[in-house]
């Protein structure tokens, strides 16, 4: 299979400075260290672990809405530590896809619209963002609720709708960071089954940050975090290096 | 690009009641503008009929000898061949009639008191036709028929000052274009009120062919030439002025503008004002829209931080934010036009009247006019202001860090 990401001795700290200038002696906070981590396409791969441990910070460095105070990640054979703003912004804009744990969806759009967004800011013209939309609001099942806001929509439909607007420019990677931490045990489990299905079916990878037990039943590798570090990775191929 | 005005525009939506009272607040400054420049903009128009309808009519012929030297005697620079350059005058385009006049100062006596006066001849005819208006305090205008006694009509102030009314005789002495001093026995017909004080306490007219006697003269000062509407000033203007260069003494041609120094004086003065007003309704939407937009930014760390997650170019953001601003600007400029025009509309039909302005006598209506350029001006000041406005908020939204925004709370 191929490489898809590639996380190379990756750190990331974090100074606490108290807001003053002049503060001299600054202190820093460690959320990741020295983590490895190879993932290649068509994983559902889960990163684990207890509040704290660096899970979200992984995602967002993989993601390149953050960068690493040390070490390298490369996406799709491509080394974000190198890339100016506006090339990760290009990077995360065709390659990534996001589903965040707040749903996180545009109020002011319905589901039809949010998940024609992805669409809308890479230049995708009306007639084929009218049927990729389609598409991706029926393989979450939610063709019926196109038209609604996401007030309008309960929390499991919302995250469904992120999860369309994840997959609609058909990214290459999807990063999903406690997806069902705000669900309920029926939607979490419908949520985690659509994941499933979309990797099954599509051949998506997927990387999310979970400790809820019920989707780490569905994952054939995860990977756990403790203290800013991997402690293990159940991978047969991919190797634990950090 | 449909879709993403969508955004901004529901955006704008989104906090109703705050969005209302931005639309207000901005809505209110143009419609402020608007009162406040469209009673300038009628007293402009109003002093500016007033002033030529007066008596100083649209344009004015003097020789050139008028403006560069003083008379040494009344008249020596007078327009010789006057009737001919006003039978030429006549027949141009968008002219209502030509009227002489001759303006000289002598001393008028009652016979117990003497007081300079400064006086305007005229030929009543010409003077009406054109339809000059005299406000009468009593009696009535000159009549242009020869002969009989002269006849005169003073300021009320100097009727005052000379203790004479209507039917009262009084003698008048001015120096002939001679040099020798000549007098007449004049019969007062009507006491003329100006509005302005310091005129009337000088004032006295008499018919042209009395002066000319008075003063043993043909010659007039000036012709003053009414036109159909003040907006053909310009065109009347330069055709004319050609026909004036062909003839054998120098004659030149003034504009009203060029005449009017107080309605200039009145307008730079009022004009001034408007400006320090507009620049006080800039800077009171832009920094209320500041706070405004900044707050709505803060608000939406998260949502922005999604957008730039997504690879939204953050020039996008910048343009969001502006496009957001100048919708609630022009929106804003529509609830201040209404607002502002129906106003001046109930306003014009309020019937309000305001005191006499300094050196005035008559009471002045509050009317309001409704001038396309102020609206468009004061629409774009706005407008403009909120765009300005936005780009604080737009640019600190456009920097965010996507993992600091993401978990904003």
């Amino acid at each position: 299979m191929e490489e898809l990401v590639n996380v190379e001795a990756v750190s990331r700290r974090f100074s606490l400075d108290n807001g003053s200038p002049h503060h001299q002696a600054r202190s820093f906070v460690s959320a990741l260290s020295d983590a490895s981590l190879r993932v290649t396409t068509g994983e559902f791969l889960a990163i684990s672990g207890p509040s704290g441990s660096g899970k979200t910070t992984l995602l967002n460095l993989i993601g390149c809405i953050d960068q690493p105070t040390s070490g390298r990640i490369l996406v799709d054979g491509v080394d974000t530590s190198k890339l100016k703003p506006g090339s990760m912004a290009t990077l995360r804009r065709e390659k990534i896809g996001f589903v965040f744990q707040t749903f996180n969806l545009i109020p002011v759009f319905t589901a039809a619209e949010n998940v024609e967004y992805p669409l809308l800011i890479q230049g995708v013209g009306s007639r084929e963002r009218r049927s990729r939309v389609a598409e991706a609001l029926e393989s979450v099942g939610l063709s019926a609720r196109a038209q609604q806001r996401p007030d309008l929509l309960s929390g499991g439909e919302r995250q469904r709708v992120a999860v369309a607007r994840a997959i609609v420019h058909r990214p290459a990677l999807v990063l999903a960071d406690e997806p069902t931490a705000n669900l309920d045990t029926h939607n979490a489990t419908q949520l985690i089954e659509l994941m499933h299905g979309l990797n099954q079916r599509l051949g998506l990878t997927f990387i999310f940050s979970t400790h809820d037990a019920r989707l780490l039943e569905h994952t054939e590798r995860i990977v756990r975090l403790c203290d800013g570090e991997v402690v293990s990775d159940n991978s047969t191929e991919g190797g634990i290096r950090g | 690009m449909a879709k993403f005005l969508l955004l901004a525009f529901r955006n704008v939506f989104r906090n109703r009641r705050r969005t209302m009272m931005t639309l207000l607040m901005v809505g209110g400054g143009v419609a402020g503008l608007l009162l406040v420049g469209g009673f300038f903009a009628f007293m402009f128009w109003g002093l500016r009929e007033n002033t030529i309808n007066s008596g100083l009519g649209h344009l004015q012929i003097f020789t050139a000898d008028h403006f560069n030297r003083d008379e040494v005697r009344v008249l020596d620079t007078g327009i010789d061949n006057w009737r001919q350059v006003a039978a030429n005058v006549k027949t141009g385009g968008h002219v209502r009639g030509v009227a002489p006049r001759i303006e000289f100062y002598g001393m008028v006596s009652n016979g117990e008191k003497s007081s300079v006066f400064m006086s305007s001849a005229v030929d009543p005819v010409a003077e009406n036709s054109l339809g000059f208006r005299t406000r009468f305090a009593s009696g009535r205008d000159l009549d242009s028929k020869p002969g009989g006694e002269v006849e005169a009509l003073i300021g009320a102030g100097l009727a005052k000052s000379m203790n004479v009314k209507v039917g009262d005789g009084l003698t008048l002495l001015a120096m002939t274009s001679d040099g020798a001093l000549n007098g007449v026995d004049v019969q007062i017909v009507g006491i003329v009120n100006s509005g302005i004080a310091e005129m009337d306490a000088r004032y006295l007219r008499i018919t042209l062919p009395s002066a000319q006697r008075l003063l043993q003269s043909d010659r007039v000062t000036n012709l003053v030439v009414g036109l159909d509407r003040t907006e053909n000033t310009d065109q009347v203007a330069a055709e004319l002025a050609p026909q004036l260069r062909g003839l054998p003494q120098q004659l030149v041609l003034k504009k009203w503008i060029d005449l009017a120094n107080y309605y200039k004086q009145v307008r730079t003065l009022f004009s001034t004002i408007f400006v320090f007003l507009g620049v006080i309704v800039f800077f009171m939407v832009l920094m209320s829209s500041v706070n405004t937009l900044l707050m709505t930014m803060f608000e939406r760390t998260r949502e922005i931080g999604t957008m730039l997650a997504m690879g939204t170019p953050r020039a996008w953001i910048v343009s969001l934010f502006m496009v957001e601003a100048t919708v609630i600007g022009i929106l804003g400029a529509l609830v201040g036009l209404v607002a502002g025009n129906l106003l001046g509309f109930l306003l014009n039909h309020s019937g309000i009247h305001l005191p006499p302005p300094p050196g005035n006598t008559v009471p002045m209506p509050f009317l309001v006019r409704h001038v396309p350029s102020l609206m468009i001006g004061s629409s774009l000041l706005v407008i403009v202001s909120l765009a300005l406005a936005s780009i604080l908020p737009a640019i600190r939204a456009s920097r965010l860090k996507i993992a600091e925004a993401l978990s904003h709370v």
